[in-house]
């Protein structure tokens, strides 16, 4: 008869011990979350980003210094975190969101998540990076280029255009990635060229070269002489030739594009201060931090990251960058990142998986 | 004992029919029924918030099937699969003979060696290949295919097939084998006729835990440029910035997964392992290894080169470069925080796991039925989703339904519970099939109530197979990256995400990584080893 009884206070107790294990284990970090907003002082914001997380640090531990600002940091993959802020939508506890691309800060600033900037953050940046919309913040840039090996291809026999690498001339020689950078590529084409020469550029891409999935495998790759050369982004040569001691160290070399070309797209890194936030003021401080030649773009420029920095006249220390002004990139809003639908609908009509 | 599986022993047919016979038959405890339940649908809620956010219809499941590209990504998903749970099969049943069943030397170092690629995550496994081959076939893509895919996936997965191998073999009466020998069978025949049988629900069980960890596989896979549905689902979530996309094949892939799982309730059956038997069967005759023995040793070497022996060379030359000149040097204080936050979630996930999960594993085990098979079989679907869409399910799980909970670490022990529930539950499973229910019985019948026996008598009998559920979650949470990046609560950080910070987003420098990696093996090489050790015991 007392078995129920029993039975009851035994699960009772076994989901007591439940929670009190989980409970212990979390009250101990719940401490670190976001509190502290009580005291204006010592006011946190949280930065949810998709850059690489070391940058972010440095940046964060700058602005502190500076203002006694204290800055959260939830670093991740730039589209994940982006859409854990859209599905967290106004109940995020994100303040600011610093992407690694301009897809993602786009796409929020496309879905009214971000709070307006004032107008004076935006106008000593690069021209081509500052997107249409005007509610987000380019800090930092990279370029598409074409990485190659010197011992495979001259840089002189390179193509003019990635346009060309349709052509069955260039049959085995090249890798693409369709990873960060391309369908942004691809998005440019459609408005240059029409959907349907995009799409026959795709199908003779997948046929004539080698999809690497990364840009960094793209680097390996051809460093190791597998490729002639690849599509890719300018960075992660510059971060090889540190890991290796220079860049006289690496057989690849870097060509930037001299006529504007959509294999040279400038891909802007971008910063918005989210509606939802909390601590705005202090959100706002930091992003004009951030552009300021002062402050965030100098931490940029001395960046092992070797990104650009977003501010004109503001130019990089890592050896063998140049200067963005010097880069003839072809004319693209980045506000256009937002809606990647139709690249992505032709990349996946050509079987590019 | 100690494994996820076992074979039936030698009186589990006759406790069964003795059961039958009797048409006895107890009616399923309620209150253990509901708590088995609930903890299943809560595991679904991924899978159900994906439902729903697509609202998924028979037509719109059909139109993603048919979509450009994706037939070729379903084969290639269910090829990998396949391929990887055969290869890890063969691999881990003839590993596990030759430690149990052969005079091989050095068995015992060797079955420890054997266990502890599990501590090895797919994905720093899957760069040191790539890096090898870069390295030393700098021309090669032999790596980049199907082949290399299962290979280098083959190697990390197939310690879970040993370890239900060994534990099978080793449950497995040597008389039946002698029975066969004196009926004129030779060696070959016997272990095809008598031996082989008696291993199918391990290798089932195991090959599902492989095939299903397959659908939800992406680094490794996209560090080798094998597209699978899930490199696409994730090449949508986090490349395209189009999570809607990105669900919508997810659902294909799910319905893939209930195939499978549904398939695998058919081919398994409803074989229950049990052994009543006093004690453990003597153990069986080893084979003379003769002229082959160097061949095999050889083998065994090679295998654990291959499987421990290339990450392991990685990590040990990035460690030398990270103390070396110019080097960024060890961060220590880093390192001891994260070591000790990995520890701590992976404690709390594996304690969770296994009180929650013992109500599944206990009315499977002794109430098998239409809701018990449910709720055993439901756990699995969370398993095989890519990591990127359960932990964007679970932030908006966390968001909408949880919020207190939201970015706390409580919400992160739910996730990797939901997570790995399913191998908490088979362990625990195999742990109170082999306790036998006779005891119970008795209990019973001496006035004990049902909850009564089960604490004194079932659950110390089952304490085997629950530990050993423990283990295999800590070493799992201890590897897990992807929805730890999107959960954890801001500011405390884990090996993996460490880990991962050190590789700016792209590529895993083997320098700066290396500290974090090493001690990640290394930690995870502490359950792994306590597993090796339980298995030991099983081979001489």
């Amino acid at each position: 008869m007392a078995a129920p009884l029993r039975r009851l206070a035994a699960i009772a107790c076994t989901v007591a011990i439940t929670t009190v294990l989980v409970g212990c284990s979390s009250s101990s970090t719940t401490k670190t979350d976001d509190t502290g907003n009580d005291t204006a002082k010592a006011a946190t914001i949280t930065v949810y980003t998709g850059m690489h997380k070391e940058l972010i640090e440095t940046l964060a531990s700058d602005f502190t210094k500076k203002t006694g600002i204290k800055v959260d940091i939830r670093a991740g993959e730039d589209a994940e975190m982006s859409a854990q802020v859209m599905t967290e939508g106004t109940r995020t506890k994100a303040d600011v969101y610093l992407s690694e691309g301009p897809g993602p800060v786009a796409r929020l600033a496309s879905e009214g998540l971000f709070a307006k900037l004032p107008a004076a953050d935006l106008k000593g940046l690069d021209p081509r990076l500052v997107p249409s919309t005007g509610n987000w913040a380019p800090y930092a840039a990279r370029a598409r280029v074409l990485l190659y090996n010197p011992t495979m291809i001259a840089e002189n026999a390179l193509p003019k255009s990635i346009l060309d690498l349709s052509k069955p001339e260039w049959k085995g020689k090249f890798a693409y990635a369709t990873s960060d950078g391309f369908p942004g590529t691809v998005s440019y084409l459609i408005d240059t060229i029409g959907q349907d020469k995009t799409l026959d550029w795709l199908k003779a891409i997948k046929e004539n070269g080698v999809n690497e999935h990364k840009n960094g495998k793209i680097r390996d790759t051809v460093e190791a002489g597998q490729h002639a050369f690849g599509l890719t982004n300018h960075y992660y040569w510059y971060i090889l030739a540190q890991t290796e001691g220079g860049a006289d160290k690496l057989t690849s070399k870097l060509h930037y594009f001299s006529q504007p070309d959509a294999g040279g797209l400038l891909l802007a890194s971008g910063a918005g201060v989210l509606e939802a936030s909390k601590h705005k003021s202090e959100a706002n401080e930091f992003v004009s931090w951030l552009v300021s030649p002062d402050g965030g773009q100098k931490v940029i420029a001395g960046d092992d990251a070797s990104q650009f920095p977003a501010a004109k006249g503001v130019n990089s220390e890592v050896p063998g960058l140049p200067e963005l002004d010097s880069l003839a990139a072809p004319e693209f809003n980045q506000a256009g990142f937002a809606n990647l639908a139709d690249a992505i609908a032709l990349i996946e009509k050509a079987g590019m998986n | 004992m100690s494994s996820t599986i076992e074979a039936p022993g030698p009186s589990a047919t006759a406790t069964t029919a003795l059961r039958s016979g009797r048409g006895r038959r107890a009616r399923p405890p309620v209150l253990t029924t509901i708590a088995a339940l609930v903890v299943a649908a809560a595991s679904l809620a991924p899978f159900v918030y994906l439902i729903f956010q697509n609202g998924v219809s028979p037509s719109s499941i059909i139109d993603e099937f048919t979509k450009p590209g994706v037939p070729l990504l379903v084969w290639h998903t269910i090829e990998l699969a396949l391929g990887v749970s055969v290869a890890g099969s063969v691999l881990g049943v003839g590993l596990a003979v030759l430690v149990v069943r052969t005079d091989l030397p050095f068995r015992r170092l060797f079955t420890v060696l054997f266990v502890l690629p599990l501590s090895v995550p797919g994905f720093v496994g899957s760069f040191t290949w790539v890096a090898l081959s870069l390295r030393f076939a700098p021309e090669s893509r032999a790596l980049f295919s199907y082949g290399g895919a299962v290979l280098v996936l083959t190697l990390a997965t197939y310690p879970y097939i040993f370890l239900s191998a060994v534990a099978a073999l080793r449950g497995i009466d040597p008389a039946q084998e002698e029975a066969a020998r004196s009926l004129g069978h030779g060696p070959v025949g016997t272990f095809v006729r008598v031996t082989l049988p008696h291993l199918r629900p391990a290798i089932a069980l195991g090959g599902l835990i492989v095939a299903l960890h397959m659908f939800a596989e992406f680094g490794a896979l996209q560090m080798l440029g094998f597209s699978t549905l899930t490199t696409a689902i994730v090449q949508r979530m986090t490349v395209f910035g189009d999570p809607d996309a990105a669900r919508a094949l997810s659902v294909v892939l799910a319905v893939v997964s209930v195939l499978v799982i549904a398939l695998d309730a058919v081919v398994r059956g409803r074989t229950r392992p049990a052994r009543t038997g006093s004690g453990t069967p003597r153990p069986p005759r080893r084979w003379s290894l003769g002229w082959t023995a160097p061949f095999l040793l050889g083998g065994s070497i090679l295998v654990v080169l291959a499987a421990l022996g290339v990450p392991a060379f990685a990590a040990t030359t990035g460690l030398v470069r990270s103390f070396g000149a110019g080097g960024p040097g060890i961060p220590w204080a880093e390192l001891a925080d994260v070591t000790f936050a990995t520890t701590r979630l992976g404690l709390a996930a594996a304690l969770v796991a296994i009180v929650v999960g013992f109500p599944i594993a206990y009315l499977a085990a002794r109430h098998p039925g239409v809701l018990s098979g449910l709720a055993e079989r439901g756990i699995w679907i969370a398993h095989s989703l890519p990591g990127a869409i359960l932990a964007l399910s679970l932030v908006y799980v966390g968001v909408n339904w949880l919020h207190p909970l939201y970015l706390t670490t409580t919400m992160l022990v739910i996730a990797y519970v939901i997570m790995f529930l399913p191998l908490a539950v088979s362990s625990e499973y195999v742990g109170l099939a082999r306790a036998a229910r006779s005891y119970e019985q008795i209990a019973r019948s001496l006035g004990d109530t049902p909850l009564r026996s089960t604490l004194r008598i079932t659950l110390p009998l089952a304490l085997p197979g629950v530990a050993v559920g423990a283990l295999l979650v800590l070493i799992e949470v201890e590897k897990e990256l992807t929805t730890t990046l999107l959960l954890h609560p801001t500011g405390t950080d884990t090996l993996s995400t460490a880990l991962w910070a050190t590789t700016n987003g792209e590529v895993l420098d083997f320098t700066a990584a290396a500290p974090y990696g090493v001690t990640l093996m290394l930690l995870a090489a502490i359950p792994a080893a306590i597993l090796a050790r339980r298995t030991l015991a099983q081979v001489d």
